[in-house]
């Protein structure tokens, strides 16, 4: 038995060294993302977004002579398992790592690539506290709740609303971007504020308490699936007060689940969702994307994965190094409205992605998303 | 007090599901004295054949809405029951005779497995049910909204449950399906072939599983391949609180788990619902250990 256990341990040592020596030509760059669990579409349509984006690269000769290959771990979208995908991820030499999706997700997992010097640029992680820890290797493509919070609240204040009920769902993500929204608002406009549970599919016990408080708007700064629930739910009630959502329901799947008769009028603030990309070379990688996958992208949080593996090869290129050090300089000093798929790109010193992203959308009558 | 009666129509509703997945964990329980961790995929299994056979077969086009509705569930009951009866078959019975904990293993490993299919199979996204197969009407009743879907659901879960029970108390199968539960060795020495009976229940409570999966898939629309989590662990702590093994307790635990949450969103919190409910769960198991309806079995000596 012993014997046994010695030479497994040895072949596993000498398979992890000649996989080293094997790929010794190749860049690896990490993809942390939700691919199994409640989130795996919004995951993998990340991966499948950078997939396509390296095998481009890798077709055009790669970065700095050298071939990328994609390394994906799944998180789940559990702290504990995005944990030890940053783990396996550190130790598998990866240059820099893309993701992931939810921010306490993503909390779990700075602190190991920040200690272990590997450069992370997450993609669908809004909460506030992440880039405010000052980590030199952290980076975002994606903008952050505060950001958020004011545009919302803005909105909320234009719309008139005088009774305002806010709903979140207990997530970071959610309950940072509701505590922004109402530190902004006037107290005695707020008539309601409580958190539901996420994953259930009945809310109507939660619609008729709300509804009970008589508002003239409700705030769900939560996730699509829900919301879409709510919407629904909320019309079969026939109680037709108007709904505004956070970021995380700019998603095409919530039209699906409401239904367009439901989902029609629901607002939401958000950046801009992926039929508003507009850019010419951006229409076409979306088109490769659908070729090839039979659907768009379901959210712009997946298309942000690709802004960060663009910002990642650039930086390799520029630098012509994969010294974390020297990207993270050359992220904070050096990459100036560098064109990539949602916009032109600039970090600035906490690593924050710069530049206002914020705007209204509104559903229409066919269930399309409308940038007010 | 308006309010009131509709949370309270509200919390029935939802309780009418948990007691129909909660029958299928107290059927196996009762049998094998196994919690069939595997149950709550099952019903997610059901939400998605249900999608996949509407869709193809386009059932309500050729027989009308109410039995189109009525053939797919008993479609899906038979396939569901199907896959339950090969689930016992390949991770269950091998393992009968093994110490209780490795059946316990193989069942969560079962839910993995089963989870982790649907998602491969049906992709990841959250699916859609068509939203116009049942009337959206609501009738008003003491001022009330009611959904018709509603009651059409809550009428539903009662006649399968009344159907349960005549089977296990009134016919010569459900005779032997107690007698099974009792003492399977006894059982055996009076001729009942107990195989066979373990191997109907694996049958019996996927389907009514499958069945409150085509339910909710019917009602709220959206599936996922996630969904079968949390009504699993609210199914099964209703078999508990109204007595795991008893098959009217199931019924009971289901409906008041279903009330206590519309009522403790309503009343105390909306983030608290789920704390309550599991705080109500604890208390009677401390004044009541064997749950509402729960008999002390004595032991054998």
């Amino acid at each position: 038995m012993k014997k046994l256990i010695h030479a497994l341990v040895l072949a596993l040592v000498l398979s992890v060294m000649m996989a080293g020596v094997s790929v010794a030509d190749t860049i690896k760059i990490g993809v942390q993302a939700p691919l199994t669990g409640k989130y795996a579409s919004e995951g993998q349509d990340m991966k499948n977004i950078v997939d396509i984006l390296a095998e481009k690269l890798n077709a055009a000769g790669g970065v700095n002579g050298k071939k990328v290959q994609i390394v994906a771990e799944d998180d789940a979208f559990d702290p504990k398992t995005a944990a030890l995908a940053a783990q396996r991820l550190t130790t598998g030499g990866v240059v820099a790592v893309i993701g992931t999706y939810g921010s306490s997700i993503t909390e779990a997992a700075q602190g190991i690539y920040d200690e272990a010097g590997v450069i992370q640029v997450t993609t669908g992680s809004t909460m506030v506290r992440l880039t405010e820890k000052g980590m030199k290797y952290f980076f975002r493509t994606c903008p952050r709740d505060d950001a958020q919070g004011a545009a919302a609240a803005k909105i909320i204040q234009e719309f008139g609303s005088k009774r305002i009920a806010i709903l979140h769902d207990n997530s970071s993500y959610s309950k940072g971007l509701a505590e922004e929204t109402k530190a902004l608002l006037d107290p005695s406009t707020i008539v309601f504020y409580d958190a539901l549970t996420p994953g259930e599919q009945d809310y109507t016990a939660i619609l008729t308490k709300v509804k009970g408080s008589d508002p003239d708007l409700l705030f769900f700064p939560g996730y699509y699936n829900e919301a879409g629930l709510l919407l629904r739910q909320k019309m079969e009630m026939k109680w037709d007060v108007p709904m505004l959502g956070g970021d995380a329901t700019n998603n095409a799947d919530l039209v699906k689940i409401a239904g367009p008769e439901a989902a029609k009028g629901f607002m939401f603030v958000g950046p801009p969702g992926v039929n508003d990309l507009d850019d010419p070379a951006t229409k076409e990688f979306l088109a490769t994307y659908q070729a090839k996958h039979k659907a768009m992208p379901a959210s712009i949080w997946s298309v942000f994965a690709g802004d960060a593996f663009n910002v990642i090869v650039e930086a390799i290129k520029q630098t012509g190094s994969t010294d974390a050090d020297k990207i993270a300089d050359y992220f904070r000093t050096g990459l100036k409205d560098f064109p990539s798929l949602t916009g032109t790109i600039s970090f600035d010193e906490k690593g924050d992605r710069a530049g206002k992203f914020y705007r209204l959308s509104k559903v229409n009558e066919k269930g399309e998303f409308i940038l007010q | 007090m308006e309010e009131f009666f509709q949370q309270l129509t509200n919390g029935l509703a939802v309780g009418g599901i948990y007691a129909l997945i909660a029958l299928g964990y107290t059927m196996v329980y009762g049998v094998l004295k196994l919690i069939n961790f595997a149950h709550g995929d099952l019903f997610t299994i059901g939400a998605f054949l249900g999608l996949t056979l509407l869709t193809t077969l386009g059932l309500s086009d050729h027989l009308g809405a109410l039995a189109g509705v009525i053939a797919l569930a008993l479609m899906v009951m038979i396939l569901v029951g199907l896959i339950g009866f090969l689930l016992e078959r390949t991770a269950y019975r091998p393992l009968r005779t093994s110490p209780r904990l490795s059946a316990v293993v193989s069942a969560l490993g079962a839910s993995i497995f089963f989870q982790n299919a649907v998602m491969l199979i049906w992709g990841a996204r959250p699916l859609v049910y068509p939203h116009s197969i049942l009337p959206r009407t609501a009738v008003s009743l003491f001022g009330m909204e009611v959904p018709v879907v509603r009651i059409i659901m809550f009428a539903t879960s009662v006649v399968l449950m009344l159907g349960l029970y005549y089977l296990t108390h009134k016919t010569k199968t459900g005779t032997a399906i107690r007698a099974a539960a009792i003492d399977q060795d006894a059982a055996k020495l009076m001729g009942i072939d107990v195989n066979r009976v373990i191997a109907l229940v694996f049958c019996i409570g996927p389907a009514l599983g499958g069945a409150a999966g085509v339910m909710v898939g019917l009602y709220y629309g959206q599936i996922s391949f996630t969904m079968g989590w949390l009504y699993g662990l609210k199914a099964f702590t209703a078999a508990i609180l109204g007595g795991i093994g008893n098959i009217p307790g199931a019924m009971l635990g289901g409906l008041l788990l279903g009330v206590i949450e519309a009522l403790g969103a309503a009343y105390i919190s909306i983030a608290w619902k789920d704390a309550i409910s599991f705080l109500v769960l604890i208390l009677i198991l401390i004044v009541r250990p064997t749950g509402l309806l729960g008999e002390r079995v004595a032991n054998k000596v």
